[in-house]
């Protein structure tokens, strides 16, 4: 659907409840309006979660005891090759765009993106590459490991079509990727409301900038790499081929550098939406604006750029390790500023400890598990030991659970209002989520211990005398707990879509422009498009109709009969030097009928 | 190397400490009450600096402290009193990694010829290749006599107190050479020769496996080294060599009866 035109001369023309004459899934799949493709992008993410989870706990099953025979070396194998690649490419950083898509443009007062069509249709490639993997489970199943790596991905070792249905899904994902960076971008640089100036964009928004230009040069990579793979598998290509004057490690470095964006990228959605979170529930700004915001962006450009980090053992020239260690260790500082910001905003607050509170402090606390573990490995000494084991696998789980899935839940609890005008519920959330805090630590505590052990990752069994059984059933059990939080927090989810309390357009009393907006917003998303004047442009409006009703109402009780209702108040305001005096009353929230699209 | 994980363990425990102590401190100390009113503190310019400072100091610290470590590892030892003899086996007269273009001919480590201008020192190393395969390590060590050079799968055998150094490559798929207790892992990528070193202290079975995975039977690509006694490690390669040899005249025994 076409945003409704909105005249911009004063009195603004509003058109609500545009007539929809299509059936609601045709409109669903179809309707350019970022909300709804945003929606779509957190739909889609959460399903290939429950794939990644069911995958997840699958594999442990098998590793319940050594030398387990219960699932066979192939079937665990396209479960790994499948679970790698749903993680990162279907899940993780899905989720962000989503929640970008649907975000970002609320929060810097914009009434669209600035092409929703290619927006749509970025949806639709990287769906349509989901299903390509998926569907290979109904012919041939990819069973070249977490991220293909030639020579075992080449036609000589991987002769199925597995692999092909591999390529085609990330590829189509990566394109859609990108086209989606090519829309954030344009909309974040020229789609501002009047006065949002870069300094004033809201920490999310940040996320979302700096996630947009992170995929605009991790995708093309990524697309690059499978594409020369798929030349080498089909065109009879030597890319990747040793004996032929390819380069076996080019894919390593290009899939290296996709999978450490994508670990940035999950870090810059939990902190995107930790750091608007936490000024919410506390009562106070973030404590320093500029501060946050650097750190999302030195966060965004450093993590990529250690991306030999964990290819230590790779044939690489010492310089280039060297400089691996340097970037990552780097990134000790904006993550321990960005920390020390979260620590301070909350102090000397009065912070209400509601369902999206406790996962955001949830998510800090398991993401630091594996930061610093990933600290420790960044010491080439150490890394060069603990690399692919899981010691390091567990950390990354950390990360991906911390960020991804608790840092995401977070987020969905803290927007499901907007999504959907109602409340996710608290109760059994909150069961949720000490369930998933039980599961990860009783999940990734043994395997940090085997991993010390010398048990390496995406092994399909273990043996007996590596003394590693007592570590993995105690991780297995933890990965049962994990997962079992896991689903229990969608299926409220699900159930709090339709059966949810009402909630009001801003119900945690937010700063940020999204909660100007109705609940779920129209398709122009604001009736009129305030100006900003510093980084909480909800506080100010606030505070201005506080002012403007408190004018009011003194006129009022000093000449009752003589004051006539609806012109005073522009009036009041104009008087009181407030900048604001466009401003709607969002007061009156009550009085406002309901959106016509859900 | 035992050091540096000892290090990183206490830095990473310093870390997770106090950050989750002081994030539990402000959400339990500063949780919303009837009387309390959010004081709304905001940094002014500046007032990060001292964070920033400190932790760009532990970030800067930690990494000289990474590129002293890392040179330990790197750098190859001499071997020890103990170990074997030098002028026997390969001559590379190596300070460091040996040039990559000593590493490509098979010759190199036939001891035929010497590989180097300089001359042989007595801390030169045992060279001995490792290719792996899908799912087994072969090795081959220097022939003692400039004649065929001895192999064996699976084991890799190797005289105590000596620099051994490995050159690591595959002729399938990705790799690696993992042994956690005799140094870090090495990854085997076809066409390209990696090397890596140890020096095993104290006899004995080291167990390692490859750490990449490569395919259905990845679980089995396991390695094993034996640290023998110099004797016990030039009788093995003998018998090695004569078994060969041995296996070698029968074929061909075989085929010349055909």
């Amino acid at each position: 659907m076409t945003p409704p035109t909105v005249a911009p001369a004063r009195p603004e023309v509003v058109t609500r409840g545009v007539p929809v004459t299509r059936p609601g899934w045709v409109e669903r799949v179809t309707s350019a309006d970022h909300k709804s493709v945003g929606q779509l992008y957190i739909g889609t993410a959460l399903v290939f979660l429950i794939l990644a989870a069911t995958e997840f706990v699958l594999m442990r099953v098998q590793l319940f005891v050594p030398e387990n025979s219960l699932i066979s070396p192939e079937i665990f194998n396209r479960l790994l090759s499948a679970a790698g690649v749903t993680t990162v490419v279907l899940f993780a950083i899905p989720l962000a765009l989503g929640f970008i898509c649907y975000v970002v443009p609320l929060q810097i007062g914009a009434r669209g993106v600035a092409l929703p069509r290619l927006n749509l249709f970025a949806y639709w490639l990287y769906a349509i590459g989901g299903f390509a993997i998926y569907a290979s489970f109904l012919y041939s199943v990819p069973e070249s490991g977490a991220f293909s790596l030639p020579p075992l991905s080449e036609t000589t070792f991987s002769p199925t079509h597995g692999v092909d249905a591999w390529i085609t899904g990330v590829a189509l994902a990566c394109a859609g990727f990108t086209l989606f960076a090519v829309n954030f971008v344009v909309t974040l640089w020229t789609m501002r409301a009047p006065g949002m100036a870069w300094r004033r964009l809201p920490l999310f928004s940040w996320a979302g900038t700096a996630t947009s230009f992170l995929l605009l040069i991790i995708a093309p990579a990524m697309l690059a790499a499978v594409v020369m793979l798929m030349i080498d598998r089909q065109f009879d290509g030597v890319f990747f081929e040793a004996g032929e004057g390819g380069a076996p490690l080019l894919y390593e470095h290009l899939a290296m550098l996709f999978a450490a964006g994508g670990y940035a990228i999950v870090l810059l959605l939990a902190a995107g939406a930790i750091s608007e979170i936490l000024p919410s529930f506390t009562g106070q700004p973030t404590f320093s604006h500029r501060g946050a915001a650097a750190s999302i962006v030195a966060i965004a450009v450093l993590v990529p750029l250690a991306w030999m980090q964990s290819m230590y053992e790779a044939p690489l020239a010492e310089g280039w390790t060297l400089m691996a260690m340097g970037f990552a260790l780097a990134l000790v500082v904006p993550i321990g500023t960005l920390i020390f910001i979260w620590v301070a905003t909350l102090w000397r607050g009065a912070l209400r400890l509601r369902a999206p509170v406790l996962y955001a402090v949830g998510a800090i606390s398991t993401m630091t598990f594996g930061l610093t573990g990933e600290l420790a490995y960044s010491v080439i000494p150490v890394g060069w030991q603990l690399d692919n084991t899981t010691a390091a696998h567990a950390d990354t789980l950390y990360v991906l659970v911390g960020g991804g899935v608790m840092g995401g839940f977070a987020a969905l609890h803290y927007w499901f209002p907007k999504l959907c005008g109602r409340v996710l519920g608290e109760g059994v959330s909150k069961i949720a989520l000490g369930v998933m805090l039980v599961g990860i630590h009783l999940y990734a505590v043994p395997m940090v211990l085997a991993g010390l052990e010398g048990q390496p990752v995406d092994l399909f069994k273990y043996y007996e005398d590596t003394g590693v059984d007592g570590y993995n059933l105690i991780a297995s059990i933890g990965a049962f707990v994990l997962v079992a939080g896991i689903l229990l927090e969608l299926a409220n989810a699900a159930h709090s879509w339709h059966n949810g309390l009402r909630a009001g357009h801003d119900p945690w009393a937010g700063s940020t422009l999204e909660w100007f907006a109705l609940s779920p917003p129209p398709p122009h998303n604001f009736d009129a498009v305030p100006d900003v004047r510093s980084t909480e442009p909800l506080r100010d409006i606030r505070e201005a109709v506080r002012r403007r009703t408190e004018v009011w109402e003194t006129r009022r009780r000093a000449e009752p009969a003589a004051v006539p209702a609806p012109a005073a108040a522009p009036v009041a305001v104009a008087e009181s030097d407030e900048p604001t005096a466009s401003y709607r009353a969002p007061a009156d929230e009550d009085d406002r009928d309901s959106p016509s699209v859900a | 190397m035992n050091t540096a994980y000892w290090v990183m363990f206490v830095v990473v425990g310093v870390f997770l400490v106090v950050i989750n102590a002081a994030l539990i401190a402000a959400v339990v100390r500063f949780r919303d009450r009837r009387d309390r009113r959010p004081a709304r503190l905001a940094a002014g310019r500046g007032a990060l600096r001292p964070v920033l400072g400190a932790l760009s100091l532990i970030a800067i610290a930690i990494f000289v402290y990474g590129i002293v470590v890392t040179g330990d590892v790197r750098e190859i030892e001499p071997s020890g009193p103990g170990g074997l003899n030098a002028s026997q086996s390969a001559q590379v007269g190596v300070k460091g990694v040996p040039p990559a273009t000593l590493l490509e001919g098979e010759e190199s480590a036939t001891g035929e010829e010497p590989i180097t201008g300089a001359e042989p020192t007595e801390s030169a190393p045992l060279l001995i290749d490792a290719i792996a395969q899908q799912w087994v390590w072969r090795f081959e060590y220097p022939a003692s006599d400039g004649g065929q050079r001895p192999f064996s799968y699976g084991e890799l055998v190797v005289p105590v107190d000596t620099t051994v150094v490995l050159n690591i490559d595959s002729t399938d798929v990705m790799h690696s050479w993992w042994v956690p207790a005799l140094g870090g892992q090495v990854q085997a990528a076809p066409g390209e020769i990696t090397q890596t070193w140890f020096k095993a202290d104290e006899e004995g079975r080291y167990p390692g496996r490859s750490t990449v995975f490569s395919g259905s039977s990845y679980p089995a690509m396991r390695v094993w080294v034996d640290v023998v006694s110099v004797s016990e490690y030039e009788s093995h390669i003998d018998q090695l060599s004569s078994d060969i040899s041995d296996a070698q005249g029968a074929v061909a025994g075989e085929v010349a009866d055909q």
